[in-house]
């Protein structure tokens, strides 16, 4: 894709995050036009409420979307992404673990500590079931095997976490199914104090892996040929997507859809290969699909607000699906 | 350029090693067009494999100028040696033109920019192998014998004084093979690069090669 071409789109794109951001700040149970300005209610509702929604929006978006970026690049196969290959699962089924625990000691009320301990059990499932993930696409070649192990395991972890939530307390198995269900509104602005930095990061770092990507979809021979070190490239996509979706998974919950579509969409659309591009576009249209989600889980009712899994998948599956039905080339 | 020195061949297990071939001794010298020959299973693909150092040799060793081929570092290999191997790529909306420019791979910076020179570098790649035409087609709307040549055109952007390629004739037909064993055979006798090929059409690769190297069963090596 030509500089010139990268340069309009990513402008447009940012236009439209920055629309959509205004929007969802402004969307929401109250009318903020009918409230004045120098009434403190309008401050703590943008500051306190839906500022950091939107924050998490970004970062929850453009998170995954790397993520599954990423993980679709280094297995060459457009069906991998986070949650496919049980990366979700895992943290979920960890925070159950650290959720039970917290609960059971009575340490949650100490906000740091619990939320930091939860985080840390996040990613640390991330990162165990990527490295599942990793050991066997050593061992076989084949991408279908290696998609449907990260299916049975996510069937695994969500069968743990089922026994878990079973036997755990009233009080824990209710706090742990509120944030199951996704979502982005219960972020506070000292979370976002707590995301935002390694989040931010992390993403700046997937930037230092655009060589390696690009030359890793040829395939791995002759990326070990024009001087990719494999091994390299492998622990840093598990550390990024590990902390990644450890960090978005233990503040917004087990988010569907995003990490495996997005970057589907943006490769079927903005059509290049190379990885400086798709970085962006990700990041840029990750924002954009949850800010979409959480404005349309907002204006639906004044009464309910919807989980964002239910929106972001139904909205987003079938335009995937038209993009895929129109596009006359195959993605991976 | 490149001397095998008791060289032995074969896999590392964990249980120890499967050895397929040993005491290979040759010389491959620039210019030359090397057609390696056998029998399936007979050693041909792990020969090239530890030429490329994608597999380490059980015992003796591959000269690479004179130096050990481990005492290379992936980088530096990278701009000595380029490979085609025979698995097909594509997806992903690679283009032609993003093919061989990642034959630049090993002399850009990590954001993946490519410089006017390397552009340049990537245009004569594809108009040494007609392919300008091309540049922006998707690898998937390419024929195999175009793709054989995006691949080739690949190594030449990567500048490597040798290109090893491993049944690049596997997919193609009849006239296509013929056309490219004229395009290797150009590119040693104008390029002087050193060329091995493995193939098993050796009544059609015998006319273009300037030296064989044919493996048998029972650790036979002819050098012709």
């Amino acid at each position: 894709m030509p500089s010139s071409k990268f340069i309009v789109y990513t402008f447009c794109l940012i236009l439209l995050v920055a629309v959509l951001a205004v929007c969802d700040l402004c969307f929401g149970s109250i009318n903020l036009f009918l409230v004045d300005k120098h009434d403190p209610l309008f401050s703590t509702i943008i500051f306190d409420i839906r500022l950091p929604k939107m924050l998490t929006c970004l970062i929850a978006g453009s998170g995954l979307a790397i993520c599954g970026l990423l993980l679709q690049s280094l297995f060459r196969n457009p069906l991998a992404g986070p949650y496919v290959l049980g990366v979700s699962s895992g943290a979920s089924l960890f925070v159950a673990i650290a959720t039970m625990v917290l609960t059971s000691v009575n340490i949650s009320g100490m906000f740091f500590v619990g939320k930091g301990i939860i985080t840390l059990f996040s990613i640390a499932g991330a990162f165990f079931v990527t490295l599942i993930i990793l050991a066997v696409s050593k061992k076989t070649k084949s991408n279908v095997t290696i998609l449907l192990v990260g299916l049975m395991l996510s069937q695994i972890l969500g069968a743990t976490q089922g026994l878990i939530e079973y036997m755990s307390s009233a009080d824990s198995l209710k706090t742990f199914v509120i944030w199951s269900m996704g979502s982005v509104g219960s972020t506070t602005l000292s979370d976002i104090w707590f995301i935002a930095p390694p989040a931010l990061i992390i993403i700046t770092l997937s930037f230092t892996l655009i060589k390696p990507m690009n030359a890793i979809l040829l395939n791995e021979q002759y990326a070990q040929n024009l001087g990719i070190n494999i091994h390299r490239l492998r622990i840093s996509v598990i550390i990024i997507t590990s902390v990644l979706v450890g960090l978005i998974t233990a503040f917004c919950g087990p988010i569907a859809f995003v990490g495996i579509s997005v970057p589907i969409a943006s490769r079927l659309f903005f059509k290049t290969s190379h990885h400086l591009h798709q970085l962006v576009f990700c990041i840029l249209i990750g924002s954009a699909v949850m800010l979409t989600a959480d404005i349309i889980c907002q204006v639906i009712s004044d009464q309910f607000t919807l989980p964002i899994n239910t929106v972001t998948t139904l909205i987003g599956s079938p335009v995937v699906i038209y993009l895929l039905f129109k596009s006359k080339l195959s993605i991976g | 350029m490149i001397r095998l020195n008791q060289l032995e061949i074969g896999y590392t297990l964990k249980q120890g090693h499967i050895s397929i071939f040993k005491n290979m001794n040759a010389e491959f010298r620039a210019g030359e067009l090397v057609g390696l020959m056998g029998d399936n299973g007979v050693g041909k693909s792990t020969l090239l494999k530890t030429i490329t150092g994608i597999l380490k040799a059980l015992a003796g060793e591959v000269l690479l100028n004179g130096k050990n081929l481990n005492a290379y570092s992936s980088g530096e290999l990278a701009q000595h040696l380029s490979i085609v191997i025979t698995e097909k790529i594509g997806g992903f909306n690679l283009t032609v033109w993003d093919v061989v420019a990642s034959g630049r791979t090993p002399y850009i910076n990590i954001f993946g920019k490519l410089g006017a020179e390397d552009e340049q570098i990537i245009t004569s790649s594809l108009e040494q192998l007609s392919l300008v035409f091309l540049k922006d087609k998707f690898i998937d709307e390419l024929s195999d014998g175009q793709r054989q040549k995006v691949m080739i055109a690949k190594s030449l952007a990567q500048q490597t004084p040798i290109i090893i390629l491993d049944e690049p004739t596997a997919f193609l037909d009849y006239n296509s093979k013929h056309h490219l064993f004229k395009v290797l055979k150009d590119l040693c006798e104008i390029q002087q690069k050193l060329i091995i090929v493995s193939s098993h059409d050796i009544d059609l690769m015998r006319p273009y090669i300037t030296k064989s190297l044919t493996l048998q069963e029972g650790n036979i090596m002819d050098i012709l």
